[in-house]
């Protein structure tokens, strides 16, 4: 009711607020500029209440915000972005954009001769001088940030509007919603409902409000939040006290402990939990159903959103949500459905590199996003950088790329070496004797996993370069505890 | 990029308060005595009473510098601990603590309100308190860049002290090997069991000082440890070092131990983590089972006990 209550008065809002507007353009209520579209005007007033027009979508952008950058990737303007603030580093392409720093000189920018700089009224608080000298240059600012969810339409729209994609912008909101309404259809359904608490800063254990996005998302996901009623620490923010205290006075309750972690706010680890006084007595602690969540999932305004929502739903209701019943089948197995499989039968949780100096790093294995046959816009992406980040399954190098050949068959041998890693298994003192134990790249692997019963013999071998099948994967996974 | 930035921070944040311990000697004035409760809560400030002409050879501290960790719990188990055995054993000397990480003294203070110095604010609180005599004991495992870098922030002061004297890193003199090596062996059994590999990880450094840790493995070996390796995150020897080592040792199962005073977050991560990068995993897709034990250097007593000798050294020690 609140919600319905807030949306109205939010759609209110924006109809006064565009009837203001669009004084001598004959866009309507809608000011997604795709009415104007034949007259290839673009106008809005942005969030610092700048009135914007442009003749033509921009052709060389710079986006000062990492959702900006994000959504301008979704919406498939991400070749026109020529930089970017340096927290951008989704989708993995956005990490080798030049950078641009409000709290560097605005001379380095201006050079780059942009047409179009894109930021959010926090730049233009924190860093007026920068912003100023950008637009003294005669270089045309945008400002925009969504304060809440409801107002997410209607920002795309702005994006889609400023590179002329308002096509795609449709696709994706009705893409965006209509995977949101699923989830929550599925999870409103759930009987018993279980309870989570989100913890926003490790500094005093604080929460975040239920009208947050991260709050929000509880609800969608079909959560109780413990702390629903928590109120924000200064009007406006989405951040809320909560205390160590209040967590242990709910430690019964709690079923799922999830800590936010981000560029900005480190978070608490697993370890910083369990080392917090009284928490061993948390339920969620003592069943091991805490979880890290990184905040660009959950509290960032970008299409993204939809996974921090489906990962918050699936931490609540792990069976539910990790369906793998289109894989229960003797087809052949291919290293795609592999991944599917152990990601939603181990109910991993999705991997996304914490840091936003990822990227400056060297990595001896696999680096996340860079795989030259899996595009961060493919569909199987979560799963397959899942599992191959938790060192589950292995991609192949050649030079300096990486490719992880989706299609690939997956053998036994492949199989008993993602098991063993996942799994704890002994090797016993019976062992073994494998006829082909030679063709295995991993003998030792091999041997433990037949002395445990995880594989069988065929005529005393193993036939490590044997296809498995989907189903066999499924049995085998049963094997790691 | 960031951990500059903080380096950066950090330093400026020491030189800052050099600036200021700097500026108060200058004032002098009021009775020590009266202003002693002050100064020990507010530090630098404190010192405009002109603390140095008070100092008192008899006033004796023992001053212990770690690197330090955020997280309280194994602090107290492994920082914490090496301080309890040490004021223990000196009862005499008034204990003060200070962290090399300015990112760590921020965090705790931000999260817990609990103030811990660095070491120019320790150094200017000692001087401002009176103390005459004080003994620094690092807890670094060897004479690196943490211990270098501790000196050059300590040296400043040598001469506005009667006496300061150093208690050696835990790796120093040859006999210190053999000693550390009595330490572990004895707390951890798995050595003993030779179908075992047993992998120290220690951090590594650009210093020189980075052989010590071939020397430990070398000296493991020699005592008859043949199935100990050590190895590091940062440095030589690398972890394809310790790969071919445990290939031509054959084991079946590795144990993992950090060769670190604190089991923190390069335990947690580098060595015993769950992505794929971690030596945990790297060595389970080889096949090997691998068990790890996340207990810091500080947890083992025979450990404590030599940071305890280490001071008592430097106390006894002749003054130059």
């Amino acid at each position: 009711m609140k919600h319905i209550l807030k949306t109205f008065f939010i759609s209110l809002l924006c109809l006064l607020l565009c009837a203001c507007n669009s004084a001598g353009t004959d866009s309507g209520a809608d000011n997604s500029a795709n009415s104007d579209k034949a007259k290839g005007e673009i106008s809005f007033t942005d969030d610092d209440g700048i009135e914007i027009s442009l003749d033509k979508p921009a052709e060389r952008i710079i986006s000062l915000y990492s959702a900006h950058t994000e959504n301008l990737y979704y919406l498939g303007a991400g070749d026109r972005l020529i930089g970017a603030y340096k927290t951008s580093t989704f989708p993995p392409e956005a990490a080798f954009l030049e950078r641009y720093d409000y709290n560097g000189d605005p001379e380095t920018l201006i050079a780059a001769a942009p047409d179009l700089v894109i930021i959010r009224p926090f730049v233009r608080d924190k860093a007026p001088d920068y912003v100023r000298a950008i637009e003294n240059a005669g270089i045309t600012v945008v400002s925009l940030y969504p304060d809440r969810f409801e107002e997410f339409d209607d920002y795309i729209k702005k994006l889609a509007s400023l590179t002329g994609t308002e096509d795609r912008a449709e696709e994706l909101l009705a893409d965006f919603h209509g995977e949101i309404d699923r989830i929550s259809g599925l999870t409103s359904s759930i009987e018993p409902k279980q309870s989570i608490f989100f913890e926003s800063t490790d500094t005093n254990v604080r929460t975040v409000t239920a009208d947050s996005m991260a709050g929000l998302a509880i609800d969608l996901a079909g959560g109780i939040n413990i702390a629903g009623d928590a109120q924000p620490v200064s009007e406006g923010s989405s951040i809320a006290p909560f205390g160590e205290e209040k967590v242990l006075i709910n430690a019964d309750n709690i079923d799922v402990y999830v800590s936010q972690r981000g560029s900005m706010n480190s978070g608490a680890s697993k370890q910083g939990i369990s080392e917090r006084a009284g928490f061993e007595s948390v339920k969620a602690i003592k069943n091991d159903r805490f979880y890290t969540i990184n905040e660009k999932l959950i509290s960032s305004p970008s299409f993204r959103y939809v996974k921090g929502v489906r990962e918050l739903a699936r931490y609540l209701y792990p069976e539910e949500l990790d369906d793998i019943s289109a894989y229960e089948n003797d087809s052949a197995a291919t290293k795609r459905s592999f991944a599917d499989i152990v990601f939603l039968k181990k109910h991993l949780p999705v991997f996304v590199p914490s840091s936003s100096s990822y990227y400056e790093n060297e990595y001896s294995g696999h680096t996340y996003g860079l795989f030259e046959d899996i595009p961060w816009t493919d569909r199987d992406f979560d799963s397959i950088e899942t599992c191959v980040s938790d060192g589950y399954i292995e991609g192949r190098k050649d030079g300096d790329k990486e490719y992880f050949d989706p299609d690939a068959p997956v053998t036994r041998d492949m199989l008993a070496q993602t098991v063993f890693v996942m799994g704890d298994f002994t090797s016993t003192s019976d062992s073994a004797d494998i006829a082909d134990i030679s063709e295995s790249e991993h003998p030792r692997i091999v041997k433990t996993l037949v002395q445990n019963g995880v594989f069988e013999l065929v005529d005393g071998k193993f036939e490590p370069k044997r296809q498995v099948t989907n189903n066999e994967i499924i049995k085998a996974l049963e094997f790691v505890k | 990029m960031k951990r500059k930035l903080l380096v950066l921070l950090g330093a400026a944040v020491i030189a800052g308060s050099m600036l200021l311990g700097g500026c108060a000697r200058q004032t002098d004035g009021t009775s020590p005595a009266e202003d002693t409760a002050e100064v020990s809560e507010q530090g630098t400030e404190a010192e405009m009473s002109g603390a140095e002409v008070t100092a008192d050879a008899d006033k004796k501290a023992v001053f212990v510098v770690s690197f330090g960790t955020s997280y309280n719990e194994t602090r107290e188990k492994t920082i914490g601990a090496v301080e309890k055995a040490i004021a223990e054993a000196f009862p005499d000397y008034e204990q003060r603590r200070a962290f090399t990480s300015q990112t760590i003294i921020d965090k705790v203070n931000e999260r817990d309100g609990e103030k811990i110095d660095n070491v120019t604010e320790a150094m200017d609180r000692l001087l401002a308190d009176g103390f005459g005599t004080v003994v620094i004991q690092p807890t670094h495992v060897m004479n690196g860049e943490e211990y270098d870098e501790m000196k050059a922030l300590t040296s400043p002061y040598e001469d506005k002290f009667a006496s300061i004297k150093y208690g050696q890193p835990l790796l120093t003199s040859s006999d210190d090997y053999e000693t550390v090596i009595n330490a572990i062996a004895a707390d951890t059994p798995q050595i003993a069991d030779k179908t075992n590999a047993v992998v120290f990880m220690g951090h590594g450094t650009e210093h020189f000082a980075n052989a010590t840790y071939a020397a430990l493995d070398y000296r493991f070996k020699a005592m008859g440890y043949d199935n100990v390796f050590v190895g590091t995150v940062e440095a030589y020897p690398d972890f394809d070092k310790i790969k071919s080592d445990l290939a031509a040792y054959n084991a079946q199962k590795v144990v993992l131990i950090p060769l670190m005073i604190v089991a923190g977050d390069h335990a947690t991560n580098d060595m015993a983590g769950d992505e794929e990068d971690s030596w945990k995993t790297q060595l389970k897709k080889e096949g090997y089972e691998v068990e790890c034990v996340m207990k810091g250097l500080g947890e083992y007593p025979g450990i404590r006990d030599m940071f305890v000798a280490h001071c008592e050294d430097a106390m006894t020690e002749e003054a130059e």
